[in-house]
């Protein structure tokens, strides 16, 4: 039993997830990730199963970890109770705290997820806040979100939203000292400590790579390697 | 198809779900995309069925989508659910109901593993009184706000002024239901119905008249899939997951698509949208897409809400070919104004989807 | 004195076990529950590994048992152990004293339905290998002629979520079996099995096995995960093909899906009155797994056949006839000095 194995069964995903495959490939079967990229969760919980350290520190490194959309699909399938979803999020923050994520295309991604979501959780309370979401980065939201961007006050006032105004209802302005809670959490639990990280692998990709941060952001949100795919 | 064999399963799966006294928690998603359902849903079960529903400023969220987008630990995801429990034990309540379907998945998993591992629900309740100085509490009935509408569908029913029928033939409209993956495919005794055939969104669709429309990616992901959206480069799993369940419900000729969770809709309305303007492909009649709604939207239509109170003209399919399927009224020039009746301007006009 | 002995069960291992005894010289009455003897052996049509008719060796056997008291439609309604004897109440009002008791009480198919993505009982197409020896049995045919058709292998069984963990043993050679007759009822048929391992263990299985592939039926390795209906009614089918690690569809007429084995309900209702112990897997347990196979922890009551776990037509006969044996020397130590 290898030394990154013993850390992955500190997580309790891991422990949930984990009881033996019997490799039938029910998970694969309907997975939304194996039909579109080169992926088979399968074989990702035949290989944390064995235990071998020098296969699985090369899954830490690879892409193939980073492919999976969390649906967790999976879970209902397994006949032995396996959770291939749940063992993807334990490799996922083991490739991060040991750094090996800056070694793929996918995993170098957790720069720009970790910088977007987690401000606005702790800037506005919410995973997603409406006025962040710009049709700029985001064409695919429509010309009806362009509307709504540019008349997002009126809209939200009119569809019975709340939007950064004080007391409850939708997209309120939560209080600075729930805030300030979350904050609190985000700093005894790990979170701030693995927020600044990814942050500061980040920059030192950027600066390797004679980038300004723009730029190696916008490099991480476009880029996409042919080989990712199946097809 | 035999309808039997889905009763049979749907007895099975029968959920606990109290009458009334609920804390009410917002999703991040649906609060962005369609703040009017929230709205509606507060003012149906408030307003119209007399429920007492409490919302407090004070909740946040509850962190599900920065955690899979793996940005956040695991303990800080539990802490911070455990601050929205304990809000809701502050405020006197013991049910729980929650407008995300992953906030939901994401409790359910959470209460389990502490269930499992009292050592760690042991530390969350001193991470909780370390950062938020609040009691440690759970749930007594955790509920996703489909459910209480799903309870409540026939008095819903019994107020509603119009049903899911074609006007002109009197059939029944065809409805495609999509539930979130993480409503009940981890827990299936956690949804009504359970994973392989749910029933909560099919017993709305039935009791307002509607006929339920089975295909085979029926249980697929709409392929939200966290950052395989949030980054540009990923989002062609996202788009492709969509197309695939389009192409396969496209031979049963559904008239909407009726949705459980906060992102499906956005995304099963979106793509549609790109794939028209980039392939010239739509899948509703006419060239208009396939209109996909919230169940709050759908309760809101029949029991004869406004569509422009509801929010239907943000949504990128346009509405109006069902709205005159079905013969509820709306007038087009107030789609575009707003609270005061400012008028708004015009989005732009997609170049292929109507 | 002739000892009277009570089988109860007759399947295959309560018939073969009633003939030897009959003929060994005791009074045997048998109990079965069903209409007619024979079992599961009576809805088949022809058996592996060879296609010989189910009805020869069911006509074999109860050629067997002209001399043994046979109720059918009857259950056990009460059974206890008195001094060294049993005392058992029949449903047909009947009250019999046994010096030795067989349970034979054999199997239930596992209910495919439960398998809840597979759709059986919902999707018209899906059907279980026990609808399918039916079908052969009567000689049906399917209109219009299948394009493709598909066999699942381990429905319920080594599946922990399904309640039961166990391989069944027999459904491997019996899903290739199957898709031999039905490639020769439609040779223009694409016939699939989906199977995790193939178990094909026993004498000329393998034969059959090299039999099916040279009959062009394709062995997908990996489990069958969903199933479902298409526009024009045909099943799409989704498994991992897991030699190649790629998810595939596959869109089929039909789906017979290869129902495992689980303890009998009525076996065991026999079982609760008389304290007998049931393992994990709810089958019951031999007094020990090598030297004590068919004797239970109860002096006098035997076991034969798939009350014990999953077993072959040939396994349970041979089971039969060693209960037999050690019913007659049970009845010669013990009531004959």
């Amino acid at each position: 039993m290898g030394k990154l194995y013993d850390r992955l069964m500190k997580d309790y995903r891991l422990r949930e997830g984990l009881n033996a495959c019997i490799n039938c490939g029910t998970c694969t079967a309907i997975c939304p990730a194996a039909e579109f990229y080169r992926y088979d969760p399968r074989r990702i919980v035949d290989i944390v199963q064995h235990q071998d350290d020098a296969q699985i520190e090369e899954l830490l490194k690879s892409d193939t970890i980073w492919y999976c959309g969390e649906c967790l699909s999976c879970v209902t399938r397994c006949p032995r109770k396996n959770a291939a979803g749940l063992i993807i999020m334990a490799l996922r923050s083991l490739s991060i705290q040991t750094g090996f994520f800056m070694e793929s295309e996918k995993g170098r991604q957790m720069y720009l997820l970790c910088k977007d979501l987690n401000h606005n959780i702790l800037n506005y309370g919410y995973c997603i806040y409406a006025r962040a979401f710009k049709y700029d980065a985001h064409l695919e939201a429509g010309v009806v979100w362009q509307w709504v961007e540019k008349n997002i006050d009126e809209v939200f006032d009119r569809l019975g939203g709340n939007l950064d105004k004080e007391g409850p209802g939708a997209m309120r302005k939560i209080p600075q000292k729930d805030l300030d809670e979350l904050k609190k959490i985000y700093d005894i639990t790990g979170a701030t400590e693995m927020l600044e990280n990814v942050k500061n692998a980040g920059l030192k990709k950027a600066e390797e790579l004679g980038l300004t941060e723009e730029e190696y952001c916008q490099k991480i949100y476009t880029e996409c390697s042919p080989k990712h795919f199946n097809h | 198809m035999i309808y039997e064999g889905k009763k049979k399963i749907w007895a099975e799966y029968q959920k606990e779900i109290p009458e009334d006294h609920y804390f009410y928690v917002r999703s991040c998603i649906r609060q962005s995309f369609f703040p009017a359902s929230e709205a509606t849903f507060l003012d149906i079960t408030r307003n119209k069925l007399g429920k007492d529903i409490f919302e407090t400023e004070h909740h946040t969220t509850c962190g599900g989508i920065a955690y899979h987008s793996d940005t956040i630990p695991q303990e800080t995801v539990m802490t911070i659910i455990a601050r929205q429990f304990a809000l809701m034990h502050k405020y006197g309540y013991e049910n729980y109901v929650c407008s995300c379907i992953t906030s939901f998945g994401l409790y359910c998993e959470t209460m389990e593993t502490w269930r499992e591992y009292p050592e760690l629900q042991q530390k969350i309740a001193e991470n909780l009184w370390k950062s938020c100085h609040l009691e440690f509490a759970k749930p007594k009935f955790l509920v996703h706000a489909s459910d209480l509408i799903f309870k409540y569908r026939m008095q819903i029913a019994a107020k509603s002024k119009y049903k899911l029928v074609n006007k002109n033939t009197g059939e029944p409209l065809r409805v495609v239901e999509h539930i979130g993956c993480h409503y009940s495919k981890m827990f299936p005794s956690k949804g009504v119905g359970g994973a392989e055939y749910p029933y909560v969104l099919v017993g709305m669709v039935e009791a307002w008249g509607g006929q339920i429309v089975d295909y085979p990616e029926r249980r697929h992901c709409c392929g939200f899939g966290f950052r395989q959206y949030f980054i540009k480069g990923n989002r062609g799993y996202s788009l492709s997951n969509t197309h695939k369940k389009f192409e396969s419900m496209e031979p049963f000729k559904p008239d909407m698509i009726i949705t459980n969770c906060p992102g499906c809709p956005y995304f099963l309305d979106r793509w549609q949208y790109v794939i028209a303007e980039t392939q010239g492909k739509t899948y509703g009649q006419d060239g208009h897409g396939i209109p996909v709604f919230t169940y709050e939207e759908v309760a809101g239509l029949v029991m004869g809400y406004d569509p422009w109170d509801l929010g239907l003209q943000t949504h990128q399919v346009s509405v109006e070919p069902l709205l005159d399927k079905i013969g509820i009224p709306y007038d087009p020039a107030k789609k575009y104004l707003g609270k005061n009746g400012k008028y708004l301007g015009e989005p732009q006009k997609p170049q292929c989807l109507k | 004195m002739k000892n009277n002995i009570l089988v109860i069960g007759g399947g295959p291992a309560g018939l073969e076990a009633s003939a030897v005894l009959s003929r060994m010289g005791y009074n045997v009455i048998l109990a079965e529950k069903e209409k007619r003897l024979g079992g599961h052996l009576a809805k088949w049509d022809r058996l592996f590994p060879d296609q010989t008719p189910a009805k020869e060796v069911l006509d074999g056997l109860l050629d067997g048992i002209k001399d043994v008291k046979c109720f059918t439609e009857t259950d056990v309604n009460s059974i206890n152990l008195l001094d060294r004897s049993f005392n058992a109440m029949l449903s047909n009002g009947i009250t019999i004293l046994a010096d030795a008791v067989l349970l034979a009480s054999g199997f239930d198919m596992f209910k495919a339905e439960k398998k809840e993505e597979y759709g059986y009982g919902i999707y018209d197409g899906v059907m279980t290998n026990a609808d399918m020896e039916q079908v052969f049995r009567e000689g049906k045919t399917f209109s219009p002629a299948p394009k493709a058709i598909g066999f699942v292998h381990c429905v319920g069984s080594r599946d922990e979520k399904a309640g039961n963990p166990a391989c069944s043993k027999v459904c491997c050679a019996t899903a290739v079996k199957q898709a031999i007759e039905t490639k020769e009822l439609y040779p223009e048929a694409n016939v699939y099995c989906f199977y995790m391992d193939l178990r094909m263990f026993g004498r000329h299985y393998e034969d059959l096995y090299l039999r099916a592939q040279k009959a062009g039926i394709r062995f997908i390795r990996g489990r069958v995960s969903e199933v479902a209906e298409t526009s024009e009614g045909r099943l799409l089918v989704k498994a991992e093909d897991t030699l190649s690690s790629r998810p595939v569809k596959v869109t089929l007429d039909r789906l017979v899906l290869m129902a495992g084995m689980r303890p009998s309900e009525a076996g065991h209702k026999v079982g609760r009155q008389l304290n007998l112990s049931v393992e994990e897997d709810g089958f019951f347990s031999s007094r020990d797994g090598f030297l004590s196979l068919q004797k239970s922890k109860l002096p006098g009551l035997f076991y034969a056949g798939a009350c014990t776990g999953p077993k072959t037509l040939p396994d349970t006969f041979h089971e039969a006839r060693s209960a037999a044996m050690e019913i007659d020397r049970y009845i010669k130590e013990n009531f004959r000095k």
